[in-house]
């Protein structure tokens, strides 16, 4: 397989930048989501983001779709917030239908079109190779903001997602700091939504963080390791679609073949993890003995 | 009350009535803790024990009545009010290591940007050593026992250099060995002058740790010298019959 011919096209080559931009801002933001069990956050994101996709689609042709998307997931954003801190989420029932519904309307939408199912497909797992220039900037933008925001909340977030409690009472203002992290994904899903689609966007975000956090125990590490997996999930997932339909007249979706490809890292990095963990415990077991016992 | 008494009283509680939304939790609370002075809060479960340190930090509102802490607001006190929360309700799996844990007690004092200095490391690191846990620094937060994890939470809160200590229920569930690191780096923060707030179903660490009591039963049932508050009546009054006589001086609770 051909890991570097397929990106001298030039749809290839933005491909590639886009995925391995989004690879690093998912896997930086999806270290935050797994350590906060915040998966629900973003699932939910996922099914509100579709119908304002469409609406944005609807109304204003392939530009509006950033911005229908960008509206619809920072007013969930504000709402999960909000919900959360009522301790209302737990009303799981009504919160279900209320996604579901949301998600019906962008269905509905979309089905008045004429190119239906094409229209439905391209929203749900996104057309990675159409994408373009302005995207890539968009992209870039949002990752930026987006790692410069953790980047100086980063303190405030290690102890609001240790201690949450503690945090508040050293003065954190929680629910505030909350809303930035949910605006924060739903930025990750804004940005993803035209290349993965509003379906495959979880698994940017979850997968290459749960890899990462097998792989170490430090959070230093642990970020960067994400985001690294998130880019070269993209990077190897691209070049076996490409070589598949090429070459093997085997039609692959890019953006399904990225997530198989991520999946795949996560299995290896759960296997590499548990085999330092044993070689790790091994090696304390001979120098402190007593280590186990506290375990 | 004289005015030197006056100025070093950490906690006041003046009639206060503490509430979540419209829901009372707890009402008329009257007492005052000085510096270097340590207060046990017991009653039975439910009584509203967490419920008063949440006050005290400023983070359930007081209804009625008023809560000093050092002299202003509970809100404005934060910066030097630590607190110990039970380290069972932190995830274990959490990837930081035990002296990432101690310096989030300088947080507050380093600011959220700039690197820890000098100082603070070797603040942090006197603090874990006040613990006896040094030798645990770089090892990750979950893997340590319950005891411990307790332990390393008291040590972030000593790196915090607090004029006034709160901790929830930091003796449950703990082995000899912790339990008795934990009291002696209590009473050396006491020695140092801060105030401390603890929480306990234990009498006889109450007995041992405290110089005074605070029976908690969603009303107060007692504040004052341990000796004169711990009384069977007033036992048996705030645990509603859970709790039975020995040898007429001595009680035991059945039901915490």
């Amino acid at each position: 397989m051909s890991l570097f011919e397929p990106f001298h096209l030039p749809f290839m080559a933005r491909a590639l930048v886009e995925l391995v931009i989004l690879g690093v801002l998912a896997g930086t933001v999806g270290v935050l989501v797994l350590l906060r069990r915040l998966a629900f956050v973003s699932d939910t994101l996922t099914h509100t983001v579709f119908p304002g996709v469409v609406i944005g689609y609807l109304m204003a042709g392939q530009d509006g779709v950033f911005w229908g998307a960008l509206a619809a997931g920072v007013l969930t954003a504000v709402l999960l917030t909000v919900l959360a801190h009522r301790r209302r989420v737990s009303e799981d029932a009504a919160l279900a239908m209320v996604l579901t519904s949301l998600f019906a309307v962008g269905v509905v939408l979309v089905s008045r079109r004429t190119a239906f199912t094409s229209d439905l497909t391209q929203f749900l797992f996104g057309r990675i190779l159409t994408v373009t220039q302005e995207q890539l900037v968009q992209t870039a933008v949002v990752t930026v903001l987006v790692a410069g925001l953790l980047a100086v909340l980063r303190r405030q977030l290690m102890l609001r997602t240790f201690d949450p409690e503690g945090a508040a009472a050293s003065g954190i203002r929680v629910g505030l700091l909350d809303l930035v992290m949910n605006v924060a994904v739903a930025l990750v899903v804004v940005a993803a939504v035209q290349a993965v689609g509003t379906i495959l966007v979880i698994a940017l975000l979850i997968v290459p963080a749960a890899a990462a956090r097998a792989l170490s125990d430090r959070l230093v590490l642990i970020v960067p390791l994400a985001c690294l997996i998130g880019a070269l999930g993209g990077w190897l997932g691209l070049a076996a679609s490409y070589e598949a339909s090429v070459y093997h007249g085997l039609r692959l979706a890019s953006g399904g073949t990225v997530v198989l490809v991520l999946v795949v890292l996560y299995g290896v990095a759960t296997l590499a993890g548990a085999v330092r963990r044993r070689v790790g415990l091994g090696r304390a077991r001979l120098s402190t003995p007593e280590l186990e016992m506290t375990r | 009350m004289t005015q030197q008494q006056d100025r070093t009283a950490a906690l006041v509680l003046e009639k206060a009535s503490v509430a979540y939304g419209h829901v009372p939790v707890l009402e008329e609370l009257h007492g005052t803790v000085r510096s270097g002075e340590a207060v046990a809060l017991i009653g039975p479960n439910g009584a509203g024990k967490s419920t008063l340190i949440k006050a005290v930090l400023g983070l359930v509102p007081t209804v009625r009545g008023r809560i000093e802490v050092l002299g202003v607001t509970p809100a404005q006190a934060r910066r030097d009010v630590a607190y110990v929360p039970q380290a069972d309700t932190l995830d274990p799996d959490f990837p930081v290591s035990v002296e990432q844990v101690v310096m989030m007690g300088r947080y507050r004092k380093i600011g959220w940007l700039r690197r820890p200095s000098a100082t603070d490391r070797t603040l942090a690191a006197e603090a874990l050593e006040r613990v006896g846990l040094s030798d645990r620094a770089k090892n990750r937060f979950g893997t340590l026992s319950g005891g411990q994890r307790q332990r390393v939470l008291l040590a972030r809160a000593i790196a915090a250099q607090p004029r006034l200590l709160l901790l929830d229920e930091p003796f449950n569930g703990v082995d000899a060995v912790s339990q008795h690191a934990l009291l002696e780096a209590i009473a050396l923060l006491k020695q140092q002058g801060a105030a401390v707030v603890v929480s306990t179903h234990d009498l006889a660490i109450a007995h041992l740790a405290c110089d005074e009591v605070c029976l908690l039963n969603r009303h107060q049932f007692g504040f004052g010298p341990t000796d004169a508050i711990l009384t069977p009546e007033r036992l048996r009054a705030t645990y509603g019959g859970h709790a039975l006589e020995l040898r007429g001086d001595r009680v035991i609770v059945t039901q915490t």
